[in-house]
């Protein structure tokens, strides 16, 4: 029994073994938290300067920024895998790829991509189980949510316009995931029927359409709520009147598709729903 | 004693309208030909569809016997060289550099000068007085040694026949003076046949042999200088009066103004 | 004499600008290990890098030169006839149609090459380009295709936007040697030709009747000498981007130093301008590593400076 248990034991640190010797490089935010977050660590060896979560991130050696990754710094610190996402990233996608690396690129727009490419990069960093357990947490966390969503009849629907610029004036649409996180938190983004995912809109038809709530929430800048106030025909809308326009969720979390998108999702009821 | 250009009828222009409008004239070998005119008479012009710079519209141009339209352009500039009124360039050459550009239709397009003609240059250079100039940037000089230099180049050329326009108009009187004292030498010691268009009457009459005066594109009188510069001529075209008397150094007709208060 | 003295040393400026580039870089490699193993594919990355700073800046500034002389004025440089806007219409309707991105260099040099022609037949009068319609065609196509860029990046979004990044501030990083050595093709052949007009540049900066008068055929040499330019530049832009400046300021740089004779002035100002953009690429990847500012700024910042020293010191244009 005891040879059996050891060789059990020997093999599985042979295998964590082999994984640890792993190296991976993560040029964008959200997929650095999604490794961190598999219990990956001495294993990432390089992010990009907009790596900031969790705080170790922003020790771990800078490979480059965001939409420039520099080339020799990758080389070097002799990836097994980079990870990055498809849209803003594609052009460096291709040039890592001339380079003869292995890329794997991260870019789900809606919830159940997001799981999937969890697991798929669960399976590449040999953190299956870890995968499994943070797409199980995930899940339930979203299913608190949306139970209690599921409950609001049509009609009660908050309608929501969610800014993710101001100049010119942005918004996000069908086919993103903030959209959906709108739907699963039991809302109505009343620019779900726009042509892109991420597109702009005009301040008229955002008058016109007369959100109830209004939610700002910027990649790399604070929003100002006196922008909204100061917006012209902006005090006619129903969301600036009740005074539930909100800039206090960190974009962080509502718009990087990685593991803390969930309480971006409870944030987001909380303030659709303050009393639910 | 040869015929060297034949004009023979020729007319054009800039835009529709023909600014010459058929003109003929001969050149004889040694001639120095004074072109004179009132503004606008086309004498710029009449150089320029000579010298091939403006295409002809009608006519041809003989230069001994040989249709100038037929020759091969580095050729016609061996025998052709042109000094144009104003020398203001973008950049600055050196003077050396600039008299030897001169030397560009005698030579291929991949070869360089040889010993020879920077000795032409050199040649030309204390021709016109501007050899201690050689080695300053032409926007150094005056405007006196720069059309020194001008014509400097165009000797380089080793033409037979010389179009100047206005080469004196910058020129104080002095110096006027002395460039066309100069060109008078070349014409009677080294045979350059000399067609120029001078604005002052009187320096035509005191240089030339012979006088062309245009007026709306074509010649009104040609010959010689005392043909030529007689009141009645000078009131027709120029719509001024004048006195003609002589020049009692040169024998010359001297055209003296009469201003209009008095 | 002169010219001998100062060709060697700009050659031994390039040489020495060359090691340093190899080098030095976002990484820091020991010599001794450079071309070991893995390190090697660092090197091969500047190696390349210097190749198209190299190529980049001589054909650039040579085009500068031409483009200078040929149209009589200072401010003429090699985008001037719409390679630029040209190359990324075409490169950002190449992204929008969906089409692969190892297309986009030739895309982009297609486009290049196009807006060349439709500058160049709108300029045309008679067979005759006159050098004023040539400029002014080339700006109006220019502003034309940039208001096209900018209206399909509204419609289409991001994709196209991220693309043009690239276009807009220039980038040596070149992954590919056979496209480097497709383009040296061109931008050398072209500067060499260049050169065998030599004469006929210095003839042609003086004027259009100085130089018809001198024997030159200058309609002839006119076309000649913009169609190799607009090859140049065309090739250059769709492997690097738009890189202003070099085409610019350091023809008139050069102009300053070693006079207009252009038999002088274009060999030197190859050698210059290469040593200028290796340095400038050098720093731009070595100022603020691992981030990598875009070499447009860098021969900017270096190259405003220097050419006010040159123009208070008093050196004319």
């Amino acid at each position: 029994m005891k040879q059996i248990i050891l060789l059990i034991f020997f093999f599985l640190t042979f295998f964590s073994a082999a994984e640890a010797g792993q190296r991976y490089i993560s040029l964008a935010p959200s997929t650095t938290e999604i490794l961190f977050a598999l219990g990956l660590d001495k294993e990432i060896v390089g992010v990009s300067s907009y790596c900031n979560y969790p705080p170790q991130a922003k020790t771990k050696p800078k490979a480059g920024s965001f939409s420039s990754p520099n080339m020799e710094m990758i080389i070097f610190l002799k990836p097994d895998y980079i990870f990055c996402t498809g849209l803003e990233q594609a052009p460096v996608v291709t040039q890592l790829r001339q380079l003869n690396l292995n890329v794997y690129v991260s870019d789900p727009v809606n919830m159940e991509e997001l799981f999937d490419s969890i697991r798929e990069i669960g399976k590449l960093t040999g953190r299956s189980a870890e995968a499994a357990a943070l797409i199980g947490r995930m899940q339930e966390e979203v299913k608190t949510v949306s139970s209690k969503a599921k409950l609001t009849p049509e009609n009660k629907k908050v309608k929501v316009f969610i800014e993710i610029w101001h100049e010119p004036l942005m918004t996000a649409a069908k086919g993103s995931i903030v959209d959906e996180l709108i739907t699963l938190a039991g809302g109505i983004n009343i620019a779900h029927n726009l042509p892109r995912p991420y597109c702009n809109i005009s301040a008229e038809k955002v008058i016109s359409l007369n959100p109830q709530c209004i939610i700002m929430a910027y990649m790399d800048k604070e929003p100002s709520l006196r922008l909204i106030k100061q917006r012209f025909g902006w005090d006619k809308i129903e969301a600036v009147k009740s005074e539930r326009a909100f800039n206090d969720i960190d974009p962080d979390i509502l718009l990087r598709p990685g593991p803390r998108i969930t309480r971006g999702l409870a944030e987001l009821y909380k303030r659709l729903y303050p009393e639910g | 004693m040869g015929i060297m250009l034949e004009i023979k009828n020729i007319s054009g222009g800039y835009y529709k309208e023909n600014i010459i409008k058929g003109i003929s004239l001969d050149v004889t070998r040694g001639d120095f030909l004074v072109v004179i005119g009132p503004n606008g008479s086309g004498k710029t012009t009449l150089l320029r569809l000579v010298t091939r710079a403006l295409p002809l519209r009608k006519g041809e141009v003989l230069y001994k016997g040989q249709d100038t339209l037929h020759m091969n352009l580095k050729e016609f500039c061996r025998r052709i060289a042109f000094v144009s009124q104003d020398a203001s360039t973008g950049f600055s050459f050196t003077v050396m550099e600039l008299v030897l550009m001169g030397r560009i239709p005698h030579l291929k397009r991949l070869q360089f000068e040889s010993k020879r003609d920077i000795e032409i240059a050199r040649e030309k250079l204390m021709l016109t007085d501007t050899f201690s100039l050689k080695d300053k940037r032409m926007d150094e000089l005056s405007a006196g040694e720069r059309q020194r230099v001008i014509i400097a180049r165009a000797l380089a050329q080793e033409p037979e026949l010389l179009f100047l326009d206005e080469p004196t108009s910058h020129l104080d009187i002095g110096h006027q003076i002395q460039a066309l004292d100069l060109l008078k030498k070349l014409n009677r010691r080294n045979g350059l046949t000399i067609v120029m268009i001078l604005h002052d009457l009187n320096l035509a009459a005191a240089y030339a042999n012979r006088i062309a005066l245009l007026d709306k594109g074509v010649i009104f009188k040609a010959g010689t200088p005392e043909e030529v510069l007689t009141y009645q001529n000078i009131e027709a075209v120029y719509k001024t009066i004048v006195l003609v008397g002589k020049n009692p150094v040169t024998g010359k007709p001297n055209l003296v103004l009469v201003p209009g208060e008095n | 004499m002169y010219f001998k003295k100062r060709f060697v040393i700009l050659f031994l400026l390039l040489g020495l600008a060359i090691i340093f580039g190899l080098i030095k870089g976002a990484v820091n490699i020991p010599l001794s290990n450079l071309l070991l193993g893995d390190n090697r594919v660092i090197f091969n990355l500047r190696l390349l890098r210097i190749i198209a700073a190299i190529l980049v800046g001589s054909g650039l500034a040579v085009s500068g030169i031409v483009l200078q002389a040929i149209l009589r004025n200072p401010l003429a440089e090699p985008y001037l006839l719409g390679t630029s806007s040209g190359a990324g219409l075409a490169a950002v309707v190449a992204v929008i149609a969906g089409v692969s991105r190892i297309y986009l260099p030739l895309a982009a040099f297609l486009g290049a090459v196009l807006s060349i022609i439709i500058v160049y037949n709108l300029a045309r009068e008679r067979g005759i380009i006159a050098d004023q319609s040539l400029i002014l065609s080339g700006v109006i196509i220019s502003v034309v295709f940039s208001s096209i860029i900018v209206f399909l990046v509204s419609l289409f979004g991001n994709e196209a936007m991220h693309e043009m990044n690239w276009w807009l501030w220039g980038s040596l990083q070149v992954y590919d040697h056979k496209l480097i050595f497709l383009v040296a093709l061109p931008v050398v052949l072209g500067i060499c030709a260049i050169y065998l007009f030599s004469q006929d540049l210095n003839a042609i900066s003086m004027g259009e009747d100085e130089a018809k008068h001198l024997g030159i055929n200058t309609q002839a040499i006119k076309k000649i000498l913009i169609l190799i330019t607009a090859l140049i530049t065309a090739s250059l832009i769709c492997i690097c981007g738009i890189i202003g400046f070099v085409g610019l300021i350091v023809p008139h740089m050069m102009r300053m130093v070693v006079g207009p004779n252009h038999k002088i002035l274009i060999p030197l100002t190859c050698l210059a301008a290469s040593v200028f953009v290796v340095l400038c690429d050098l720093l731009s990847r070595t100022l603020f590593a691992p981030v990598e500012i875009p070499i447009g700024v860098i021969t900017a910042i270096i190259g405003a400076p220097v050419f006010i020293i040159l123009l208070k010191k008093g050196k004319r244009i």
